[in-house]
């Protein structure tokens, strides 16, 4: 047998995952080659893919009807499939214009009527075809994917943290956002990315998405009396990357 | 027991500077506005003036993470072992945690890896010269005497009074420029270490045991643990700042080459709501925790009655990190257990 053929596919999104992948270094990135090979990776190599692939890496949320065959296609030559991003995952930020409808002028001024423009909601790619395994985050972790690669090469279940970021913060004994009168959404954001921002005294954003059943009603609270946020502060930028998973 | 010794304050650096040359040395450091135990490498980094740390001591022991095993195509060997350290400026209260962790670790099948580097440390434990905001250690578990440090060291007017508890804590004296000290030097530190007591911004005001029976009675509680959870967010940061917890999970992962790896352990948190998820017959799923109320009343159960006889107290020693950790502003104990107490009598 073989090594599992892996490649990426690109959907609505600024492809910086797959420049994300590209980060791991000439190290990383042959080591891996030891064990699979990629066999359709727009960023990084011309060539293409119809045949079957072991692993697809679909980047980008689901924005229009025409990409549902594509999308399809995919699902249908693949035996695994991963939501690779925020955009694939929840719709990332690209959902936000899910909450709008002047968006286009604003954006694009004279050019807000170009035919390509005209775009559905932003949805992730689960409302088409069914996903084995999300990698989360805008960008993915690129260490994260290696070992969701890894596991699944090993034929185990990867382990996806469920467990929001304020574990991760704590485990590396990062000061809290809040102590030193920020904001942060750490409390409902997926873990899994190590909490780097926090670290670096950058608020969570949750690119990663929510945990499952976050408390919304108490994290507009806390923004609101801990960080002095207005009410619709608070809704707004808990819909940031996470328009989706919201009223 | 041996006698107390007493050093200046340019004695005590030379002191550190010592131990920090010939071993290592974690003591409180300074961290954005908080503290943190952190590796010294001079006495210049040393803060024993701290109120509280981020993460407890335990962590010297028993890190967030820690690699456990390494395997590589069937071979199988451990990672751990014991660093010689000096644990400096531990507050009783976080002694006093300690001690519970030693026993829990050793009853069963031992922890070696907790011990191991349990075993490599002498604890030097300090005064609390600067009382934290949620701080109540002063009404938890007050007939728990604080055991298992070294040697205690109290800052007085004109230095510090060191006083070694075992072979271990007296065997650092010959690094720095001790003297025996006096018998009002011992006294004045015996009362700096009372006359901090009572000063604690919050208190219990309820024994262990009366905690205990209400806590236990108010189980089945539903409306009252819905309440009190209703801004919850399980994101289990009480847990994972708490000096009494030690639940952790275990995961594998693998390197580059796909035959060798690492095994590590991290810590959980019972808060989180993947905790008590467990895998049935078949692929089936429970989580017998599911609710964040049944969650968060567990912890309170944990910290103030399962634990009790085996420990000989409460599992909570009241240095208020939960409180100051949660951002719901709903962990603190001693709100919880007194709203408990007050509403069920």
């Amino acid at each position: 047998m073989g090594k599992p053929k892996i490649a990426f596919f690109d959907f609505a999104g600024c492809e910086g995952c797959q420049i994300e992948f590209t980060n791991l270094g000439p190290e990383v990135i042959l080591g891996l080659l030891e064990h699979v090979d990629i066999v359709e990776f727009r960023e990084a190599m011309t060539e293409k893919t119809t045949e079957r692939i072991d692993i697809a890496l679909v980047e980008g949320s689901f924005t229009m009807e025409k990409d549902r065959e594509r999308l399809q296609s995919i699902r249908k030559r693949s035996r695994i499939v991963i939501a690779y991003g925020a955009c694939a995952c929840t719709g990332g930020i690209n959902a936000l214009r899910n909450h709008m409808d002047d968006y286009h002028e604003c954006v694009y001024g004279p050019d807000a009527r170009m035919p390509h423009l005209q775009s559905g909601p932003a949805l992730p790619i689960s409302s088409v075809i069914k996903v084995d395994y999300y990698a989360h985050g805008c960008p993915a972790s690129k260490d994260e994917l290696v070992r969701i690669l890894s596991s699944l090469l090993h034929n185990d279940t990867p382990f996806i943290p469920s467990y929001p970021v304020c574990v991760e913060c704590k485990r590396t004994e990062t000061v809290c956002r809040f102590d030193e009168g920020d904001y942060c959404m750490g409390m409902v954001a997926r873990a899994g990315c190590g909490a780097p921002c926090p670290a670096l005294g950058i608020p969570c954003e949750a690119c990663r998405g929510f945990v499952d059943e976050p408390n919304l009603r108490s994290l507009e609270t806390v923004l609101m009396e801990r960080a002095g946020f207005s009410q619709d502060r608070a809704i707004g930028k808990s819909r940031m990357f996470t328009a989706n998973l919201r009223s | 027991m041996s006698v107390a010794r007493f050093v200046d304050e340019r004695g005590l650096k030379a002191f550190v500077d010592a131990l920090a040359g010939s071993r290592r040395v974690i003591a409180p450091v300074a961290k954005r506005g908080r503290f943190s135990f952190e590796e010294v490498s001079s006495a210049d980094e040393l803060r024993l003036d701290y109120d509280v740390t981020i993460l407890p001591p335990k962590k010297v022991f028993f890190p967030p993470a820690q690699p456990i095993v390494r395997f590589s195509e069937g071979e199988v060997e451990s990672c751990t072992c014991g660093i010689d350290t000096v644990l400096l400026g531990v507050h009783f209260y976080d002694v006093k945690a300690i001690d519970q962790l030693d026993y829990l670790m050793r009853e069963n099948n031992a922890d070696w890896d907790y011990l191991c580097q349990r075993e490599a440390t002498t604890i030097i434990a300090s005064n609390i010269q600067t009382v934290s905001p949620r701080a109540f250690w002063d009404s938890v578990g007050t007939h728990v005497d604080p055991q298992g440090h070294d040697a205690f060291l109290t800052r007085i007017a004109t230095g510090y009074v060191y006083e070694p508890r075992t072979p271990k804590g007296e065997a650092l004296l010959e690094h720095g420029p001790f003297r025996e000290a006096t018998a009002e030097e011992t006294a004045e530190a015996r009362q700096v270490n009372e006359s901090v007591m009572g000063t604690c911004p919050e208190r219990l005001g309820y024994t262990t045991e009366e905690i205990a029976e209400r806590v236990r009675d108010a189980y089945g509680n539903e409306k009252l643990w819905d309440e009190l959870a209703e801004r919850c967010f399980s994101c289990g940061s009480c847990n994972t700042v708490c000096p009494t917890c030690y639940c952790f999970d275990v995961l594998d992962s693998w390197n580059l080459d796909q035959k060798s790896g690492t095994r590590t352990r991290y810590w959980d948190a019972c808060l989180t709501r993947e905790f008590a998820a467990v895998t049935g017959a078949g692929g089936s799923r429970e989580n017998f925790r599911e609710r964040h109320s049944s969650r968060f009343r567990h912890r309170f159960m944990r910290k103030t009655t399962y634990l009790n006889e085996k420990l000989g107290g409460p599992a909570c020693v009241g240095c208020g990190r939960c409180s100051q950790a949660c951002t719901a502003d709903i962990a603190d104990p001693v709100r919880v257990i007194t709203t408990i107490m007050e509403r069920t009598s």
